[in-house]
């Protein structure tokens, strides 16, 4: 119970009081715009080469299943492609993000933190929320859904190369966008904001946490990764079954 | 190593880029190579102790968190697909087509990412830690084989605890499939498993568990060779846990589209 408690509770508790030290102090922007360097500008071939390797299993699968019926991918295709705008281009890179991003914010802060740098910081009349919370929160809520948008792109062409070179099929019928609608975007909207929001979080709680040595930064950045692909799940989980229950 | 002259031209620079990609690459390959022999040469003087503690950390402990990735898996692909399912009008097969996603595609991805986040970054980071500590040093000081103490126990138990613990998460992901469709699309059990059993057969599971096991071999080999190619201080081990867990990860989505090709033409 008590580790469900501060699962939930400590990356809540996190941003409640970055939000007030980053109101009352004032968030640095060339230090946003270098977290969203880190984190967008680093993953971006990460995420982008993971979701093409994606996609082409995406369409292989579709394929082989509509095998088994009717035709080919051009009749699962449309239904495939919602799936992907809505639910498997946001999670998946957010999955990706999470792995990059979550073990670094997790590793740099755990090493800061071992090595008395935080103190140092807060005598320098520093303050560790406003000046190493905020900047990566800012970072995520901005890079994830555009790492989202980039990986599903990403994802489409692919598939659509490989269903015009390996299944020779006119690749557009994959690109069908019949099934999507505003609801979608405003789900894969969500699900990439979100998570955006819950990776650095899920990190700084680890990595602040650590004391020790050398072990407690493994250890932390274990806990940030894990912390944070798991907080991706159950987002994920969340906003589906909220529009699923919603009927949208 | 002299420090050569700074390139003034812009197509030197790109030119040197292109020359460190292709030795990072190799010198990648040649290290997971090096593991792997090494694994292999040291299976026969495994550490046994050594052994059976990777099993508990690798796989009991990992169960919770396996556990929970299947059940979320599951419901997530049965939310997804009810979507469609109900679109064509093909409420029966809801059984078969969320069965095969997460027998073929969502469980073995979901939980190689997972375990590649919680084991590969906690390998990488012990291993790390020795290397930068001498300890390992210490090891071969002593005449002992690293390799047979500390490499090969851990890729062992992770292929062991890989293999065993995906007919299992299978089971819980497809056990919370049935349970997610009956309370959101009103599907009856019966139905569901119907045409679950009627549509999938197991060579569906056994490439499931294949696929599992080949993202094991990969995590266990890349995180080591990442932690033990660790130079440097403290930062050192953050960093390589860091980039163990990218490594594994990217490796896994190339496996995965790989392994996809093959089973499919070999099965279809």
């Amino acid at each position: 119970m008590n580790r469900v408690l501060s699962f939930f509770g400590a990356p809540v508790v996190l941003f409640a009081r970055t939000t007030r030290a980053g109101a009352r102090e004032g968030v640095s922007w060339r230090e946003c715009m270098v977290q969203l360097h880190e984190l967008g500008g680093r993953s971006v071939w990460l995420v982008m080469s993971g979701m093409a390797f994606f996609g082409a299993v995406l369409v292989t699968i579709a394929n082989s299943q509509a095998r088994r019926f009717v035709g080919n991918v051009a009749v699962l295709g449309p239904a495939y492609f919602e799936l992907l705008i809505r639910e498997l281009g946001p999670v998946v890179s957010a999955l990706l993000t999470a792995s990059r991003a979550g073990a670094g914010h997790a590793a740099e802060l755990s090493t800061m933190s071992v090595n008395e740098q935080v103190e140092a910081l807060e005598m320098s009349a520093g303050d560790p929320y406003s000046d190493l919370v905020a900047p990566r929160v800012v970072a995520g809520l901005l890079g994830v859904p555009l790492l989202s948008t980039l990986g599903t792109v990403a994802a489409t062409l692919s598939a659509v190369a490989v269903a015009g070179i390996a299944f020779g099929v006119d690749g557009r019928a994959f690109m069908d966008p019949r099934y999507v609608d505003g609801w979608d975007l405003l789900a894969a909207g969500l699900k990439a904001g979100a998570c955006g929001l819950y990776i650095p979080l899920a990190a700084a709680v680890a990595g602040l946490r650590a004391r020790g040595g050398a072990e407690a930064v493994g250890a932390a950045t274990t806990e940030g990764v894990v912390t944070a692909s798991l907080g991706c799940l159950l987002i994920d989980f969340a906003v589906s079954l909220a529009f699923q229950l919603l009927r949208l | 190593m002299t420090p050569s002259p700074k390139p003034e031209s812009p197509e030197l620079n790109a030119l040197r880029g292109v020359g460190g990609l292709g030795l990072e690459a190799v010198r990648g390959t040649g290290a997971l190579a090096l593991v792997a022999a090494r694994t292999v040469l040291g299976l026969p003087r495994l550490e046994r102790r050594e052994l059976t503690r990777a099993l508990v950390q690798f796989g009991y402990d990992s169960l919770p968190l396996a556990m929970a990735t299947a059940a979320l898996a599951g419901v997530i692909v049965v939310l997804q697909s009810g979507l469609y399912i109900q679109r064509f009008g093909a409420r029966a097969f809801l059984g078969w087509a969320s069965g095969y996603g997460v027998l073929w595609e969502f469980g073995p991805l979901l939980l190689g990412l997972i375990m590649s986040a919680r084991i590969g970054a906690r390998n990488a980071a012990e291993l790390a830690t020795m290397q930068v500590g001498g300890q390992i040093e210490g090891l071969r000081g002593i005449g002992l084989d690293p390799f047979a103490i500390l490499v090969a126990p851990r890729v062992v138990a992770m292929e062991l605890s890989m293999l065993a613990m995906s007919t299992f998460t299978f089971m819980v992901a497809i056990l919370f499939e049935s349970v997610a469709a009956l309370f959101t699309l009103d599907l009856p059990l019966r139905t569901f498993f119907g045409t679950f059993a009627h549509m999938l057969s197991p060579l569906d599971i056994a490439g499931g568990v294949v696929k599992t096991g080949v993202f094991g071999l990969a995590i266990s080999l890349v995180s080591t060779a990442v932690g033990l190619s660790a130079r440097g201080g403290a930062q050192a081990v953050g960093r390589a846990a860091a980039s163990a867990v990218v490594q594994s990860c990217a490796a896994i989505f190339v496996l995965d589209f790989v392994l996809t090709l093959l089973l499919a033409g070999w099965m279809a």
